[in-house]
């Protein structure tokens, strides 16, 4: 084992068993590792990567329910995050562009071990992973978002974005509002409000968006400040700008 | 259908010779109806005729001033053939008492008739090319259309001859985990993929092959891909036997089969079971590829591509003759096809031909 380098742990997210298997084998062959647990799924990965908080995730990308990319998105950043996928050439030049690590299948076990060198350089300078740039890089452009996914402790929780009344910034964290309960993420509203579909979700203020099909009325508050009347009775700062916008997709 | 034209136009130009004889000319109705019919019909006949002249300078292949001397000239002729012929029939009429004085009326209309035979030459070419025009734009689009047939099936063959670098890949690495842990049974998913490509290969060279085969191909393929989802795949098949020997395009099921997988199994976390069943009804075979889904279909990118060439494919190769049905619920998928029986024969291999060669030779 090399001196004086920390063991690092390691948990391997995969939804084929054989693959899984074969991850663990390769890198019981390295030194410095342990591997700490394996998941079959996106939610399992989350919940252990939340309560074990391990220093590095083999993550598959294709996988039911939630993709990597999901799970990425409801890691803490500091957790290197090296992706693992047979083919995917989408996702392979979004890593390139963001210098995030990534492994093909079937793996090498040189290039196993220069992605587990960058790991462990990556842990040691504590470089937290590009998540939001990552994400972004990675999503397939005029493919708006159907669900929103938040993390409450180590649990994942599914908003349907049919499900989603409006969402409002705080400071750096968005709240998600939706059936009467409200979700908080940690994402800049900027940045989830590229996601959404533009035909329903619209920014009607700096701090707001929201889902057209919950709007009720426009109720003039002020001189030049109207309100934005919700089914459920909830009101929402308009800006010029946002009335403007809500407007023009009335009309259209 | 040509007759039927020449008679008409013929006869309409047979009652204008005789209206020009009769009202310009004064002649009486019957003299230049005996007159007038006999040369209309005669040059109906010169304008059908036109065609050729026509076809032999078609317009933009051929300088202007050759098209104005050819239908010039072919005007002319025509007209001055118009005028002898007539002189001819006026002189035998003039024979007989009753007709006396039809030489002296067709002589008095000869200029009158010469000008208008010209116009109406040139208005034939006229219309012979606007007929020319449309007939090269029709058979435009008919071949057109073929050639885009033909090269949609080229392209469908080329894009199914390519194995899906997911399966691919997936499949090399549950070998690479194999090798250590299991070598035998690395061996044996080698050898199952060395039989799909193999098979893939030669099927999609075909035109039709017999169901019975596309079978065992998909079957290959789902063994390959048990391999690596284990127990999450289960396979559930049911085959009429009759079915078999039936006619279809190669590889039209592995796409479904693979979409079933790919959209469908490796989507489920417990997995699932892909069913596929056949049976014969009437003069027509029925296919169908089901299997479960994620409800909330959250992996569902490039789903419904392998679908659609399908739906072309089947669309080219039979036009109306095949249906597809697609039945998507919220947590199952199936689609089904109906094609046409088509018995195939089995082609005589080379050895078969020369054995049936030496038969004739000895009989």
């Amino acid at each position: 084992m090399s001196s004086g380098a920390e063991t690092l742990r390691v948990v391997i997210v995969d939804d084929e068993e054989l693959a899984r298997r074969g991850m663990r084998r390769d890198l019981a062959q390295e030194p410095g590792l342990e591997v700490t647990a394996d998941c079959a799924d996106g939610f399992e990965a989350v919940r252990v990567i939340t309560e074990s908080r391990p220093d590095l995730v083999f993550l598959d990308i294709q996988m039911p329910r939630l993709d990597g990319f999901e799970v990425l998105e409801l890691l803490d950043p500091a957790v290197v995050v090296v992706f693992v996928t047979a083919h995917d050439e989408h996702a392979v030049r979004a890593f390139e562009v963001n210098a995030v690590d990534y492994l093909l299948k079937p793996v090498d076990p040189e290039r196993l071990r220069v992605a587990i060198g960058r790991a462990r350089e990556r842990v040691r300078r504590r470089e937290p992973m590009p998540t939001a740039a990552l994400t972004e890089a990675a999503r397939l452009p005029g493919m708006p978002t159907s669900r929103i996914l938040v993390r409450d402790g180590p649990n994942v929780q599914v908003i349907p974005i049919d499900a989603v009344d409006y969402i409002e910034a705080q400071d750096d964290y968005i709240a998600v509002h939706a059936a009467g309960k409200s979700h908080l993420k940690a994402q800049p509203i900027g940045r989830i409000e590229t996601t959404l579909d533009p035909a329903r979700f619209v920014r009607i203020h700096r701090s707001y968006i929201l889902n057209l099909d919950r709007l009720a009325r426009i109720e003039l508050y002020a001189k030049d400040s109207r309100m934005a009347i919700l089914r459920d009775g909830a009101q929402l700062p308009l800006s010029r700008a946002g009335h403007a916008r809500l407007k023009e997709l009335l009309q259209a | 259908m040509r007759s039927g034209l020449f008679l008409v136009i013929g006869v309409l130009l047979g009652l204008l010779v005789t209206a020009l004889l009769a009202l310009h000319g004064g002649g009486p109705l019957e003299t230049s109806a005996l007159l007038g019919m006999p040369l209309g019909l005669l040059y109906g006949a010169v304008c059908l005729a036109a065609r050729y002249p026509t076809h032999a300078a078609p317009l933009g292949r051929t300088g202007l001033g050759q098209v104005a001397a050819t239908h010039g000239f072919g005007a002319l002729i025509s007209s001055g053939g118009l005028l002898i012929a007539g002189n001819i029939l006026s002189q035998v009429l003039e024979h007989f008492p009753r007709y006396q004085g039809t030489l002296a009326l067709f002589r008095a209309e000869a200029p009158t008739l010469s000008v208008t035979a010209v116009l109406v030459y040139l208005l034939a070419v006229a219309v012979h090319y606007l007929v020319m025009a449309l007939e090269s734009a029709r058979d435009a689009e008919v071949r057109g259309v073929e050639s885009q047939v033909l090269a949609r099936e080229a392209e469908l063959r080329a894009l199914r001859a390519q194995v899906d670098p997911h399966f691919l890949f997936n499949s090399l690495n549950s070998i690479a985990a194999l090798t250590s842990e299991d070598p035998g049974a690395a061996r044996r998913m080698c050898l199952l993929l060395a039989g799909f490509m193999r098979r893939s290969l030669v099927l999609g060279s075909r035109d039709r092959i017999p169901l019975g085969e596309e079978i065992a191909l998909v079957s290959d393929y789902l063994a390959i891909e048990k391999v690596r989802f284990g127990a999450r795949l289960e396979v559930a098949q049911a085959i009429d036997d009759a079915s078999r020997d039936c006619g279809v395009p190669p590889l039209i099921l592995q796409p479904l089969v693979e979409n079933a997988v790919r959209h469908g199994i490796a989507q489920l976390l417990p997995g699932g079971t892909v069913r596929l069943d056949t049976r014969l009804d009437g003069d027509h075979v029925i296919i169908s590829v089901a299997n479960p889904r994620d409800q909330e279909r959250t992996g569902t990118r490039g789903a419904g591509v392998g679908i659609e060439n399908v739906r072309g494919r089947l669309r080219t190769l039979y036009g109306e003759r095949a249906g597809m049905e697609v039945e998507g619920g919220m947590d199952a998928y199936r689609v089904t096809l109906r094609l046409p029986v088509e018995r195939i024969v089995a082609a005589p291999g080379p050895a078969a031909a020369v054995k049936e060669a030496s038969h004739v030779v000895r009989g």
